[in-house]
């Protein structure tokens, strides 16, 4: 495989983000029970897990949704607080989620600054800097996300779905100094083409130097796209193994546990 | 899914054409139009005939300009007709009963119309009523008022510059209000592609879910579309008195109604997202065509709105048609 030697070097180095024991509990619900989780920078880490196992609850407290009720988070090694979504953004961790959030009607350079528009002034008239915002798009997509849009005045509704994600990456890498990538089940809802689209789009933002970690439920996407894969299972860490050394069956087991003999 | 292995790849361009049928439509309508009247009745052709239409226009130009921003962030307005009846009876009964000069008074008017949008606004977006039946709602309202402070009487004969603007000439061939209603548009146009206003107006009625992702306050930009559709309504009110030099409660009473539809031929998605002010003006310029058309030809006023209807419905069904074919789905 072309990442070994990649995926070979990581120990080497400092995790860019590390949480360690986190639990939350909803009421009676303990969703998370001492995680543990440990990310390098220009890795690809898979969380996978049967649905309730945690994975969408650790990737929340995560991108500041849900506060954990123990536990802490350090970005290349400083601890920080993840209070809010506010918090996860200025600490370099953004979220794209399956709907992408974007806006349709609007062009690429729109979406791409959705709420954060640059501005420029005429006469003391403030008013929207559309040129500098096509460029920048241009050069984010190019250089962050190594993507190439021909026609970034047309609305993203014309795009294919592997655009339309760079595009939502685009997004997340201009809002803030990106370090961490996370993608909620990014080729769910992807015929095999934009799949294939998407898991190059996934290769060349890490290639760039951004850690990205893809929730997925489909193994052969996993194997396919991450270099490592972290295992939930109940609400806590079931194992994490190097996809380089690792079959599909293996992590098959520890995702259904005790069960694994007689499903496998 | 198995389908869409072998399903061709999206493609990614839309035509040329398709990204400007919205104005090749209504402006081959007019040619189409215009070739018409040629055959039968040259006379459509007067300069001062055209000047004529674009005067009617002129009105529908102002209120076009907020109404497609509006509908751009998914609303819709019924009520302007009586908001824009309400502000001219304002106007009029303070230089009539009051002795108020003419600016004063115009300036209260265009007041009372942004009040008027900024209630509509807080109706829509705090009561959480639906933008149709708020405005339908308060269009009665504000007809209401109007007939209680005017008591069905008729105002006229106002002061310069009120006729001027409503019917005057510049250099005796341009009609002011034209031109009023030009700049109106040019501020719109404006509006759309360089400030937030814009900007978010699409964004809210193109996908509401992500535009509250990106942090934009919805309620007080939708608010801000009716406030700026108020305005333009008295405005639009002012221009009527003028034109009329005369102003009664039950004036104005298919403003609605002609504005929506010179919007949407215009090619606005009437369901949000995505306007446009070019269009608008294509659209406003068509609708006033077909009225003058239809009265060069002796057709009796009524046949008017069975076209103006039977426009609407054409050119919503071929632009559902359309976006259907281009794959185009409203977000949500």
């Amino acid at each position: 495989m072309a990442d070994s030697a990649h995926t070979a070097a990581l120990p080497a180095n400092a995790p860019i983000l590390t949480m360690r024991g986190i639990s939350k509990a909803f009421g009676g619900l303990r969703a998370l029970m001492g995680v543990d989780l440990d990310l390098y920078a220009g890795e690809v880490l898979a969380i996978v897990g049967d649905n309730g196992a945690g994975k969408s609850t650790l990737i929340k407290v995560l991108t500041g949704v849900h506060t954990p009720d123990t536990g802490e988070i350090t970005i290349d090694g400083k601890p920080v607080t993840i209070a809010n979504r506010r918090h996860a953004i200025d600490a370099g961790i953004q979220a794209v989620y399956q709907n992408l959030g974007l806006v349709n009607s609007l062009p690429a350079p729109a979406n791409v600054f959705l709420g954060m528009e640059l501005y420029t002034g005429l006469l003391g008239i403030k008013m929207l800097d559309n040129r500098r915002m096509r460029r920048e798009t241009e050069a984010i997509l190019r250089d962050k996300v190594g993507v190439i849009i021909d026609d970034l005045d047309a609305p993203v509704r014309s795009f294919s779905g592997g655009q339309r994600q760079a595009v939502a990456i685009a997004r997340a890498v201009y809002q803030s100094d990106l370090k961490v990538l996370v993608m909620d089940e990014p080729m769910a809802a992807l015929g095999p083409e934009e799949t294939r689209h998407t898991m190059d789009l996934i290769r060349s933002v890490r290639d760039r130097g951004i850690a990205v970690i893809l929730i997925s439920h489909n193994l052969e996407h996993v194997f396919a796209v991450a270099d490592r894969v972290q295992v939930m299972r109940g609400g806590q860490r079931a194992g994490v193994v190097t996809v380089a050394n690792s079959t599909r069956e293996e992590v098959l087991g520890m995702v259904v546990g005790s069960r694994a003999t007689t499903l496998a | 899914m198995t389908d869409m292995a072998t399903a061709p790849p999206r493609k990614v361009q839309l035509p040329a054409f398709d990204r400007y049928i919205n104005i090749i439509g209504p402006l081959s309508l007019i040619i189409l139009l215009a070739l018409v009247m040629a055959v039968v009745q040259p006379r459509f052709f007067a300069l001062n005939n055209l000047m004529i239409i674009l005067q009617d226009a002129a009105i529908y130009m102002v209120l076009g300009m907020a109404m497609t921003l509006v509908i751009t962030g998914k609303g819709i307005d019924l009520s302007i007709g009586a908001v824009a009846a309400l502000s001219a009876i304002c106007m009029a009964m303070l230089i009539k009963d009051f002795g108020w000069g003419p600016y004063p008074a115009m300036a209260a008017a265009i007041l009372v119309g942004l009040l008027c949008g900024l209630a509509n606004g807080l109706v829509i977006t705090k009561l959480n009523v639906p933008d149709l039946l708020a405005t339908l709602a308060m269009d009665l309202v504000y007809r209401g008022l109007g007939l209680v402070l005017a008591a069905g009487a008729v105002l006229a004969r106002f002061p310069e510059p009120i006729p001027f603007l409503g019917r005057g000439r510049v250099e005796e061939v341009i009609p002011t209000a034209a031109i009023v209603g030009l700049v109106a548009l040019l501020i719109g146009f404006f509006i759309y592609h360089r400030t937030k206003l814009g900007r978010y107006a699409a964004a809210i009625g193109g996908n509401r879910e992500a535009a509250m992702l990106a942090g934009i306050n919805i309620d007080r930009h939708k608010v801000a579309h009716y406030v700026l559709m108020g305005g333009c309504a008295a405005l639009a009110g002012i221009l009527l008195a003028g034109r009329l030099n005369a102003i009664q409660s039950t004036a104005a009473q298919g403003f609605a109604l002609h504005t929506i539809a010179a919007v949407v031929v215009g090619g606005t998605v009437l369901f949000g997202g995505r306007g446009t002010m070019f269009g608008t003006l294509i659209g406003v310029i068509l609708l006033s065509m077909v009225t003058n058309a239809l009265v060069l030809l002796r057709f009796q006023f009524f046949w008017q709105l069975v076209a103006a209807g039977f426009i609407i419905i054409i050119s919503i069904a071929f632009y559902t048609w359309l976006q259907r074919r281009t794959g185009e789905t409203p977000d949500e």
